[in-house]
């Protein structure tokens, strides 16, 4: 299982990470924004992508919807950690093709519960 | 406005029969140096109207008390405070990195001594049951002396421990240069008020939410209209979406 973390902070990356090992995900990359993120996602082979929305450059929406427009990624796995709180986006990005959606701050247990439910659905 | 002068004088009576006389005869460059004199009458009058204005405009800005004030404001505290913010940044980057290296030091340690301990208690109660050969008794009295050396390890996790502790110290100097921040904030604030008064303009339009801004977290106090409180009513409006 290889995994994809795309945050513009250094240390939330490093969290994000962490948590996944323990959880037993060893195989994970980092990203600081969508434009660095996009070419890795189309010349590695990924099977899950976590990414923020709010970055510079290009922001976890964006980089939701050249996933789902790319052929050979559209049916990567996309789970997004976020500290945008309105409906309005939650929305939005349930309309642009999320697979989870985790508002900051969270804890382990709420990523593990996530991951599990994007698993149980992908079979 | 400007005062109203006496016109009617001897000087200036004198100047227009001097004029009507110069044009009668003829005399050009005569005629053209007193309508420059009487021109000349009026300019001087504009001019200390004017220097009265603006003398009334400058004192008005002077007793205000900004003009100085706003200038030490925009040039030096401004940035001052940019450079502070910058700092909290660095600060908590800092303390975030020392402190998850501190964590990430110690959990191999952790998990070691954990599987060690787990092994131990399995062989442990083979022992108790009998179930243990003299050769396995000998790899378990081994192992019984390996796990009490790993367990030294465990000062380790206490030196990770305290560096954790001191890394909490950025919150006492961030708190420090933050409230120094909304200090400043607050008399930027005061002081615009005070300009929009004095220029007189009306209520000002309040700004309206653009759909594409990004709000951040969300601050405790601050009104937030339309946002989730929390993983639970994600979830939910999630679920309602059909998710």
């Amino acid at each position: 299982m290889k995994i994809l973390v795309v945050d513009d902070f250094s240390t939330m990356r490093r969290i994000i990470k962490n948590l996944l090992r323990d959880l037993g995900f060893n195989n994970t990359s980092e990203a600081d924004d969508g434009l660095t993120a996009l070419p890795m996602l189309k010349s590695g082979k990924f099977d899950l992508l976590v990414t923020d929305w709010n970055m510079p450059g290009m922001q976890g929406i964006e980089l939701l919807r050249e996933v789902r427009k790319d052929e050979n990624l559209k049916n990567l796995p996309v789970l997004m950690v976020t500290a945008e709180q309105k409906k309005e986006q939650i929305v939005e990005a349930a309309q642009a093709g999320v697979n989870g959606y985790i508002v900051k701050p969270f804890t382990a247990q709420i990523l593990k519960e996530k991951l599990e439910k994007i698993f149980a659905r992908i079979g | 406005m400007i005062e109203e002068q006496e016109i009617i004088t001897e000087d200036n009576i004198a100047r227009v029969r001097d004029l009507l006389d110069c044009l009668e005869k003829g005399n050009k460059s005569g005629a053209v140096e007193v309508i420059d004199e009487l021109t000349s009458i009026r300019e001087t009058d504009l001019y200390k109207e004017m220097g009265k204005l603006t003398r009334e405009l400058h004192d008005a800005i002077s007793n205000f008390g900004i003009d100085d004030k706003m200038a030490i404001i925009a040039e030096q505290h401004i940035p001052d405070a940019k450079e502070r913010l910058n700092y909290v940044i660095a600060k908590t980057d800092e303390a975030a990195n020392k402190t998850l290296e501190a964590v990430e030091e110690s959990i191999p340690i952790c998990d070691s001594l954990n599987n060690q301990a787990l092994e131990l208690h399995a062989s442990w109660q083979k022992f108790i049951n009998r179930e243990l050969s003299a050769d396995e008794f000998r790899q378990l009295s081994k192992d019984v002396n390996d796990f009490f050396v790993s367990t030294f390890s465990i000062a380790k996790v206490k030196d990770h421990l305290t560096d954790v502790l001191m890394a909490q110290e950025y919150q006492d100097l961030t708190g420090q240069i933050i409230k120094k921040v909304i200090h400043l904030v607050g008399e930027v604030e005061g002081n615009l008020v005070n300009l929009i008064k004095l220029t007189g303009s009306t209520e000002l339009k309040k700004k309206e939410g653009s759909s594409t801004s990004l709000d951040g977290p969300p601050v405790p106090g601050l009104s937030h209209e339309d946002t989730v409180s929390g993983q639970d009513e994600v979830d939910d409006l999630l679920s309602s979406l059909g998710f």
